[in-house]
């Protein structure tokens, strides 16, 4: 892990470059399809077979992370890679509160639960991301977790 | 459950999962991408075709399902972490499942029973 590497990304801007929506191989895009098809088939059958509690499981089972991981270290090595997964840490305390919203607020109303619970995900993954950003917070993690270099 | 059901959940989550992969392919810096690598693509998917053919009752018990599970996902993340490093990314990752099995499949044996 190249810790001058990731401080260099770190101090980007935060945004989304347009042109890379489009920059994606078909092998790639395919690859992701097939294993979030698989997923949501698994999650499918299991609830079907042992039950819808069983079956919600695998909402949250890191199926496409390997590709994703894999395909980022291809192309921009270990370290971009590194902090993907740093960033997925963030994202996965967001996927509670997306979880949380959906059992508490399906009931009253489904279409605005989901809408709503996507929300919770966007907004604590994502202020969770400036806090750990503005403050040592990432430092702390990658002190912690890496062996950096 | 009707295999139509299970088709076309999965292949909404698919869809769901391009959507999202290509949000945190285009996102930067990368840290910041890495928000959507845990995004709920397949569970918004899932759970809009649970509430469409069963109904919200039928899509709760799936969302309890994943709120026990995002430990998992959190703990598994965090191994990554770990793992990628010493193993590389395909290795490390794939290994890390076994941490989001003992933590999701641990807590739900606990809550359910």
């Amino acid at each position: 892990m190249d810790g001058r590497q990731l401080f260099q990304d770190d101090e980007q801007p935060v945004g989304f470059d347009g042109s890379k929506l489009f920059k994606a191989k078909p092998s790639e895009i395919a690859i992701r399809f097939v294993f979030g098809v698989g997923i949501a088939l698994v999650a499918a059958v299991i609830g079907a077979v042992f039950g819808p509690k069983a079956g919600g499981l695998f909402l949250a089972f890191p199926a496409v992370l390997p590709a994703t991981l894999t395909l980022i270290e291809k192309k921009e090595g270990t370290t971009k890679a590194w902090a993907d997964a740093s960033g997925g840490v963030l994202g996965a305390i967001g996927l509670a509160a997306f979880a949380l919203t959906a059992v508490l607020l399906l009931r009253w109303n489904p279409l605005a639960a989901l809408l709503l619970a996507l929300g919770a995900w966007a907004v604590v993954s994502g202020s969770l991301y400036f806090l750990f950003r503005k403050t040592e917070l990432f430092l702390m993690q990658d002190k912690l977790l890496s062996r950096s270099r | 459950m009707s295999i139509w059901l299970i088709a076309a959940k999965a292949l909404l989550g698919g869809f769901a999962v391009i959507a999202f992969s290509l949000l945190g392919q285009a996102g930067h810096p990368k840290r910041f991408s890495g928000l959507f690598a845990a995004a709920p693509s397949v569970a918004l998917a899932s759970l809009a075709m649970t509430v469409i053919a069963k109904g919200a009752g039928g899509a709760v018990p799936y969302a309890q399902g994943m709120l026990i599970a995002s430990a998992g996902m959190l703990v598994y993340c965090l191994v990554c972490l770990v793992l990628i490093q010493r193993l590389h990314a395909l290795s490390g990752s794939i290994l890390a499942w076994s941490a989001w099995f003992a933590v999701a499949g641990g807590l739900y044996l606990v809550v359910d029973h």
